[in-house]
């Protein structure tokens, strides 16, 4: 990164919102539930030292990613069947369209007893959550493929089979990991409440038990750990689509954000 | 004319089948016993407990304090986004101090921060808005950011060229360009709104459909679960709607793409 005036700027807010934390923090002058920024990197410092931060990263870390790879796995597959088979998108379509708008979390009573309050539970409420954008997304994206290239590729002779995976599957991924992506973020979303109202490890535990110890450095470094696994989750899913869709993405939006 | 009117009666059908085939499904798998009826009562029980509860009102009451919390919070962040939006594409400045706190903060979880606001606002529904804001918040400043920015120059040149001032430019050319991406990002954020609320309220609360739902679930009435899982839905479906209406009266000169 070069340094200049535009780089300084991005940094001013940040750093003086920590800053500023930090001296008000340690000067008494915030509200004891606000901590202050050395106090929770202590506070992560302990629960690295105990092992505590490991067992909770693990649990988390397991539950999200199956289940986000349970969800996005049936999304895709059910969503690229829904786009190219019209049995399968009259079946899906109005389930679909009805069950979109409610968030699925509002199934979590149901999965907890059905599931008991172990991993199962979460992982299956968030492949449940996971999967509707990306269905959504790819049924959208298979259905919206330019009719031209089919046509061309058809015209020279080619397969159903190698239309569908050399020329339908490429022209529907950027749509199919923007799906994916937003399934991310339900999936972090989920996570936290399924683990915020019933769980006995994880990273939400972590949060809820500081708040409960009345150990708010606790909490926040419970915080701090969830935000930034969520964070680099999502890089690491869009570094994974800058490799795949190599020159799909010239001038798009995605291409700005970085 | 008759065939006509039968071609039509089965494509509803063929379109439509899969709601009532599951409710069947469901029926029948409840009435066989082959699924426990206290966890997935039959559908003709959800009916019952759906009107008796909108009869008497009570999911009514919760479902319009959901309902207006999620609305305050979504429309406030509208009002607060918009504007700031606009000023982060027209201003170097601006943009170079929130873009790393929009773009940057874009992927992060910010559901686990709900904790902070729950002491910083109390447990009601001030924290509920507030954090209704915040997520709406993002959405909405980076869908519209990219709608003020993508607007061509040579729209506002030939603007500045007929004599239009500074305040006409941006309440006749700027702003009805951006308007379809500032709907697309409305559209994004109101769902999160409802999303929000309820996990929110499901969290810790003593009203709202969130609060509804843990209540009852833990009295093992899953009837009235369904029921307001149900009314979540329908309001989520209609609010969408409503937006939808809003867009096609405010963007009359161009058709939702999909």
């Amino acid at each position: 990164m070069k340094i200049n005036s535009a780089s300084i700027q991005n940094w001013i807010l940040p750093v003086a919102a920590v800053v500023a934390w930090e001296i008000f923090g340690r000067a008494g002058m915030l509200p004891r539930y606000l901590s202050f920024p050395s106090a929770i990197v202590a506070a992560l410092w302990e629960l690295a030292v105990t092992g505590e931060l490991l067992v909770a990263l693990a649990a988390s870390l397991y539950r999200v990613s199956a289940g986000f790879v349970l969800g996005t796995v049936f999304g895709v597959v059910v969503g690229l069947g829904a786009g190219i088979v019209p049995g399968i998108r009259h079946f899906f379509d109005p389930l679909v369209s009805f069950l979109y708008s409610i968030p699925k979390i509002a199934f979590l009573p149901v999965f907890l007893l059905l599931f008991g309050l172990g991993h199962a539970s979460k992982i299956a409420i968030i492949a449940f959550s996971g999967f509707f954008p990306v269905f959504v997304a790819s049924r959208h994206a298979v259905l919206s493929v330019n009719k031209l290239l089919i046509w061309t590729a058809q015209n020279m002779g080619t397969p159903e089979r190698k239309i569908f995976f050399r020329v339908v599957i490429p022209a529907a991924a950027p749509q199919l990991f923007s799906g994916v992506r937003i399934g991310l973020a339900h999936a972090f979303v989920v996570l936290f409440a399924a683990e915020l109202i019933g769980s006995k490890v994880g990273l939400g535990t972590i949060i809820s038990s500081g708040e409960e110890w009345v150990r708010f450095d606790l909490m926040f470094a419970g915080i701090v750990c969830f935000a930034v696994l969520g964070f680099v989750s999502d890089r690491i899913l869009l570094a994974v689509r800058t490799r795949v869709l190599k020159g799909q993405m010239i001038g798009t939006e995605e291409q700005v954000v970085r | 004319m008759m065939a006509h009117t039968f071609a039509q009666a089965w494509s509803l059908v063929a379109r439509w089948y899969s709601i009532p085939l599951l409710l069947l499904v469901w029926q029948v798998a409840v009435a066989s016993g082959l699924v426990e009826s206290r966890l997935l009562p039959s559908p003709g029980r959800v009916w019952t407990a759906l009107v008796t509860e909108i009869g008497n009102g009570v999911l009514v009451y919760h479902g319009s304090v959901t309902v207006s919390r999620a609305l305050t919070g979504f429309l406030l962040a509208a009002a607060v986004g918009i504007p700031f939006a606009a000023a982060m594409a027209r201003s170097t400045l601006v943009r170079n101090l929130f873009e790393p706190i929009f773009f940057i903060g874009y992927p992060v979880p910010k559901i686990a921060l709900f904790p902070v606001f729950t002491y910083i606002f109390g447990i009601g529904t001030p924290s509920k808005i507030a954090f209704t804001f915040i997520e709406c918040l993002y959405p909405i400043v980076v869908a519209c950011y990219f709608g003020f920015r993508a607007v061509q120059t040579r729209l506002i040149w030939s603007a500045q060229n007929c004599g239009a001032g500074r305040a006409t430019i941006l309440s006749r050319v700027i702003l009805p360009a951006a308007l379809p991406s500032i709907f697309s990002g409305l559209r994004v954020a109101l769902p999160v709104a409802i999303i929000v609320v309820v996990i929110t309220e499901m969290i810790g609360d003593s009203i709202g459909l969130g609060y509804y739902i843990t209540i009852w679930s833990t009295r093992f009435t899953f009837a009235n679960v369904y029921a307001a899982i149900i009314v979540i839905g329908i309001c989520g479906l209609v609010l969408d709607q409503a937006l939808l209406l809003l867009r096609r009266r405010a963007v009359y000169w161009e058709r939702e793409g999909s």
